[in-house]
């Protein structure tokens, strides 16, 4: 398993997807939370109103329109890269490579999540402190214990939104391409949303993680949320599975 | 231990139909034994199924004694193939991908494993270089190099001299000799008839899906020899 962890951490290390989906997630999500508080000073009603909770120009506010982004990009951003982690060794035929090994391919796929996860979990962390670093820039001011505890969720909504796109890492093994886990991943996002329109956000794993931090955690319980576990370890299992069963037959 | 990869009549059927039929193949140790045949013959199939790349609908292939679903990861790691693509990632430095291949095959020196096979295959001016941004050719060696990095037993190699210069299959003929003088097993698949014949003790004839049957290395006129054993099965198979 070290091995393996070791070959798919240097792999994202080394690619272009890799850097551009952490530039993409950490400096875009907080450049474009950090554009939405300029827009703050227009003097534009509909504008003011497009803004939401950022319109109140404060750390709450723009913390929770960062959530907002997260909810959406940042599930994106992290999907892209999941998609490439598992597709590229169909698209680049490495696949062949990972055949007669003394590492199981399951294993392998493992490999694949840990890195993933471990990356999420950079990922999240490094986007709470661009926040505070673009809030601080912005002259937002001091800090207060509730903004700590939203800034706490914005980093929880990056790790959630990361397992919650793990469906992906299926539909890219299945399809054996990228673009097959680029648009389930679309999908996801879809499904996310209409979701919540339809009042179903709580209950729904895909959409639960944003609903709880926009709503600074009042309209999903903690059981709710904790059902993102289980969504986002059947789908790491059934990859895995999928990866100790697939067969070069295509 | 003597390694061993045993195909007992193999068989895959695609949807098509197409597929491999009825294989029986024992790679014997210090033998080089070359499979040729037309395009489409089965080649890279019947190399898929012996390396569980493909499940057989019918029969067995065995690793070591063992059933390929249950061999073991030490039975594994004595295996070296090259099949349709080289593991080679483009976004890494050739000496990267060595380093990587080397990991994952558990090799326990891997400075040394990779210094080796760098100067084996002649990649000593290419290693710092990434892949994507080699020629098709070097990419091919480091493909053959991540194959035979880790001095496997059994080495499956299919068309190896794809894209390499002459130069590169002068180094890849003296590699296999030397590995099958040593005891490996070694299969390998090519169109090129002449440059089997100069190493391999023995070639196996596939046409169809089926091994049809075998040409001896020294036979003059080779390839002519191999056109009349498809020719012939050809007509068998029509009446």
């Amino acid at each position: 398993m070290k091995a393996a962890i070791w070959a798919e951490a240097v792999k994202l290390a080394g690619s272009t997807v890799g850097r551009v989906g952490s530039i993409a997630i950490v400096i875009g999500i907080s450049v474009l939370s950090g554009s939405m508080l300029l827009a703050v000073h227009s003097d534009d009603p509909q504008l003011l109103a497009k803004l939401g909770p950022v319109a109140s120009g404060d750390w709450t506010g723009f913390l929770l329109g960062a959530a907002q982004i997260t909810g959406a990009g940042g599930l994106g951003g992290f999907a892209v890269v999941l998609a490439w982690m598992f597709g590229r060794e169909f698209g680049d035929g490495t696949i062949t490579g990972l055949f007669a090994l003394p590492v199981q391919r399951s294993t392998i796929a493992l490999a694949k999540l840990v890195v993933y996860g471990t990356w999420t979990v950079a990922m999240s962390v490094l986007l709470g402190l661009a926040l505070m670093l673009v809030g601080t820039i912005a002259g937002l001011g001091g800090v207060s214990e509730d903004n700590w505890a939203t800034l706490a969720r914005q980093v929880a909504l990056g790790v959630m939104s990361a397992a919650i796109t793990l469906p992906v890492a299926l539909a890219a093994t299945l399809s054996r391409s990228v673009l097959g886990g680029v648009s389930v991943a679309i999908g996801l996002v879809v499904v996310a949303q209409v979701s919540v329109i339809a009042g179903l956000g709580g209950w729904m794993p895909l959409a639960a993680p944003a609903l709880w931090a926009v709503s600074n955690g009042t309209e999903v319980s903690p059981i709710q949320l904790l059902l993102v576990l289980p969504f986002g370890g059947a789908s790491a299992l059934a990859t895995s599975l999928a990866w100790q069963r697939i067969q070069l037959d295509s | 231990m003597t390694a061993s990869l045993v195909a007992s009549r193999a068989t895959r059927v695609f949807a098509s139909g197409a597929g491999v039929f009825d294989l029986d193949l024992e790679l014997v140790h210090g033998q080089i034994l070359a499979l040729v045949g037309l395009n489409g013959a089965g080649k890279s199939t019947l190399m898929r199924v012996l390396l569980g790349m493909l499940r057989t609908d019918r029969g067995e292939v065995r690793l070591d004694g063992h059933l390929l679903s249950d061999a073991p990861t030490r039975a594994w790691a004595r295996v070296g193939h090259l099949v349709e693509y080289p593991l080679a990632y483009p976004e890494l430095s050739a000496r990267r991908n060595l380093e990587l291949n080397a990991r994952l095959r558990g090799v326990v020196d891997i400075e040394a494993s990779v210094g080796r096979i760098v100067t084996e295959l002649s990649l000593e001016q290419y290693a710092s270089r990434r892949v994507r941004a080699l020629s098709l050719g070097n990419k091919q060696r480091v493909g053959l190099a991540a194959a035979l990095q880790h001095d496997p037993s059994i080495i499956v190699l299919d068309e190896p001299t794809n894209s390499l210069d002459p130069a590169g299959v002068i180094r890849l003929r003296e590699s296999l000799l030397r590995r099958a003088g040593d005891g490996a097993v070694v299969l390998v698949s090519s169109h090129h008839l002449d440059e089997v014949a100069r190493i391999a003790d023995r070639i196996v004839v596939m046409n169809a899906g089926r091994l049809i049957g075998e040409l001896d290395p020294a036979t003059p006129e080779i390839e002519r020899a191999f056109f009349e054993s498809v020719r012939v099965d050809g007509e068998k198979a029509a009446e």
